[in-house]
């Protein structure tokens, strides 16, 4: 079996069907749109004209939807690590002391906006959205705080931060269930310990349980901020970047300039500066959050 | 504790195969089911074809999409060597679909296409086939003069038209007798409908406001209404004229000022596609809906609330008092048709089917007996037609002019977008009049 593992055929046998495969499905993808971010060309099969880096100039120096849209999808990531993680890691310890029944139960309950389809998400803020019909507003009539009323996800002013409020709640099952592994695979006895030492209640989980978690945030930061740069559907699906533009989204914008706008050249232009910026944010989440790996 | 370090591996393992799972889902496998049986292969032995026609019409059961339908099952049955196979998306994502496959050079047979912007880039990807407009002259087709301007690109067919697109406003009579509410014909009457349905909690007209394109029909009704001349809006999109110098246009933005003031449209408006706009609009709860006349089908639709088809009504775009538009000048052109794809693999039995499709006895005769819209070809009346129907023919028929195209088809793709999503934002906020004819300069000016 050595011998096998050390000959460098074999090796490259090995891993030739796996890097054949990454190269076919990522790496030319990704050649084929740069070429195309050079050109002015309104889809494949029509007229290719060389444009050069203009494109990129326009997106950078002349194009405000696309820092907008950006400017949106980094609130996002930022919403969820200051907003949906927190509270993530604050159920997920609470799930872990609750134990029992219980916490199966509630396990379960926390998942299920993860189970749903987008589609089905997105329709259904709609209609609890919505400024005549929708529950938000019902409620908010009853409680007699009319001048609170909005046609959410209508208005600019609301928008933004409805979309935000969606995002965050449909993603709290996923992190809550890393968190919560993570929790789960923290030794009971280190928590006697340092109980024996005096700490205890919020102490105790601040002392020992977030420290113990940085493997899981290092994960969780990193993937929270490729989610959101990378998000597409729900706002496709509830308001495909309007009002206006108050919830232009990166990959909305990419789709519809390629696909509504006929913008092909410069759609991918926009999707090699996406990747690069997935690929920054990744590199920095990363750095700031680095820390060594804790063994138990 | 054993007992919590194993819950723990279980977890960690669950939530590797999940993640696994999620990310590989995120690369969106986009092979349609329709494909597999693509038929060339496995068929060809028996000498049956299978055909792939791709529609915008998703409802099968009633209004335009039963005719289709009917057609193409009357075809199926005198041509049993040939099945039809049919994908339907709505609207929107048909029109992003037909453009992924036109990128991929899906071998379609027959599409719905819609003509101007839409249709010059499947044109100029090559992925539609020329037509030749001898072949469909005559008693058997029986296309009304001038439908062919929105398929046609420097001299050529690429398309034919199913439908006289005309843009009316729908009306639930029964709203406006229960309320004591005018039936507007001026824009003044048109404002005073709008507060006094506020003033009831009513919305005073439904829209797709998340679609933006209605807005932009709109805006050319209105224009037309001041200055009276169907040509200056698609001047100004050639860059003859400006939308900054002309004053129709700025009296038509301050129009849509006053719109948007007296809230005319429904509180839900921006997030409102098609099909919400028109849900709100037959469940009763708004007065009015801005369509066009592709959707006369709504007065014989048996799935619709009968009390909705009793007090269905149609009337024409209101004038403005101080404009030069006369009421039967008729915003009108064919958007709607049908083309052949040109990486079909059975080109012969798809133009037959195709010029079946399109002959004057069939879409436009099935279309028009059931009600479903009106034909861009020459149809007779049966005198079963509905109510709606019979209003519909006399706006077409009495028209003093039509405009031909609508504006937003009438640059490029790019022009449309950027136009539409002028409209959106300007509707969405408090912009001035001005802001949004600079606006609408600088899309004309960057197509």
């Amino acid at each position: 079996m050595h011998r096998v593992f050390r000959n460098k055929t074999a090796i490259f046998l090995f891993v030739f069907p796996g890097m054949l495969l990454f190269a076919l499905t990522f790496l030319a993808p990704i050649v084929l749109s740069g070429y195309y971010s050079l050109t002015d060309t309104l889809g494949p099969g029509t007229k290719v004209t060389m444009v050069g880096l203009d494109n990129y100039t326009n997106l950078l120096f002349h194009d405000s939807k696309f820092w907008l849209a950006l400017r949106n999808a980094v609130l996002l990531g930022i919403g969820f690590i200051v907003i949906q993680h927190p509270i993530c890691i604050f159920f997920a310890v609470l799930l872990d002391r609750i134990g029992g029944k219980a916490e199966k139960v509630f396990r379960t309950i926390f998942f299920i906006p993860c189970v749903i389809s987008v589609v089905v998400i997105s329709k259904m803020w709609l209609s609890l959205l919505d400024p005549t019909f929708g529950l938000v507003n019902k409620v908010l009539d009853v409680l007699g705080l009319d001048m609170l009323k909005h046609a959410w996800l209508g208005e600019s002013s609301t928008a933004l931060g409805s979309m935000l409020f969606i995002l965050i709640w449909a993603g709290f099952g996923w992190g809550l269930l890393f968190y919560y592994a993570g929790v789960k695979g923290i030794p009971e006895d280190l928590y006697e310990a340092a109980q024996l030492d005096g700490a205890s209640g919020l102490k105790l989980h601040w002392r020992i349980t977030v420290p113990l978690l940085s493997p899981v945030i290092t994960v969780q930061v990193t993937l929270a901020m490729i989610t959101a740069l990378k998000q597409m559907e729900t706002v496709f699906l509830t308001t495909n970047g309007g009002p206006g533009d108050s919830t232009q989204f990166l990959a909305v914008y990419l789709y519809n300039k390629a696909f509504s706008a006929s913008q092909y050249g410069y759609a991918n232009a926009i999707s090699i500066l996406f990747i690069v910026v997935c690929l920054i944010a990744t590199y920095l989440s990363n750095r700031l959050t680095r820390s060594d790996a804790t063994e138990y | 504790m054993v007992k919590h370090s194993k819950w723990a591996r279980a977890s960690i393992l669950t939530l590797a195969i999940a993640s696994v799972g999620a990310l590989s889902a995120c690369g969106g496998s986009n092979s349609s089911n329709t494909a597999s049986d693509g038929g060339s292969g496995g068929d060809s032995g028996s000498g049956k074809v299978t055909l792939r026609f791709f529609s915008n019409l998703p409802d099968r059961k009633s209004g335009q999409g039963l005719a289709e339908q009917t057609v193409i099952d009357h075809y199926m049955a005198e041509n049993p060597n040939v099945k039809i196979d049919v994908e339907t998306l709505a609207e929107e994502p048909f029109k992003n679909k037909l453009k992924a496959y036109m990128s991929s050079n899906e071998p379609l047979d027959i599409t719905m296409v819609h003509g101007g912007a839409e249709l010059n880039t499947l044109v100029q990807a090559g992925y539609v086939r020329e037509l030749d407009p001898k072949e469909y002259e005559g008693e058997k087709y029986n296309f009304l003069p001038g439908v062919y301007k929105s398929f046609s690109f420097n001299g050529k067919l690429y398309g034919l038209p199913r439908n006289s697109d005309y843009e009316v406003i729908y009306y639930n009579k029964k709203l406006f007798e229960d309320n004591g509410v005018k039936v507007p014909t001026t824009f003044t009457e048109l404002l005073d409908a709008a507060k006094a349905f506020r003033d009831k909690g009513i919305a005073p007209m439904s829209i797709n406001g998340k679609d933006l394109w209605s807005f932009g029909e709109m805006f050319q009704n209105v224009v037309q209404r001041y200055s009276g001349d169907q040509n200056l809006i698609l001047d100004a999109v050639d860059k003859k004229k400006k939308f900054t110098e002309d004053e129709n246009f700025l009296k038509a933005a301050q129009f849509l000022q006053q719109l948007r003031d007296v809230k005319m449209f429904q509180d839900s408006f921006m997030t409102a596609d098609y099909g919400a706009s028109q849900n709100l609009f037959t469940q009763g709860k708004a007065a009015m809906w801005y369509m066009g006349s592709w959707e006369a089908g709504m007065a014989t639709n048996e799935s619709l609330p009968e009390d909705f088809r009793n007090n269905l009504g149609v009337i024409q775009f209101p004038v403005a008092e101080d404009g030069k538009g006369k009421i039967d000048d008729l915003l009108a052109w064919n958007g709607g048709g049908y083309a052949l794809v040109s990486s079909s693999k059975h080109p012969e039995e798809a133009k037959k089917f195709f010029d079946y499709l399109m002959s004057a006895d069939q879409w436009a005769k099935t279309a028009w007996d059931t009600g479903a819209a009106v034909p861009a070809q020459k149809y007779e009346l049966t005198g079963k037609e509905s109510e709606v129907q019979k209003t519909l023919t006399d706006i077409l028929v009495n028209a003093t002019s039509t405009a031909g195209a609508s504006f937003i088809d009438y640059g490029t793709p790019k022009y449309k977008d950027d136009t539409q999503n002028a409209f959106g934002k300007f509707f969405s906020s408090n912009e001035k009049p001005e802001q949004l004819l600079a606006d609408l300069q600088a899309a004309a000016d960057s197509q």
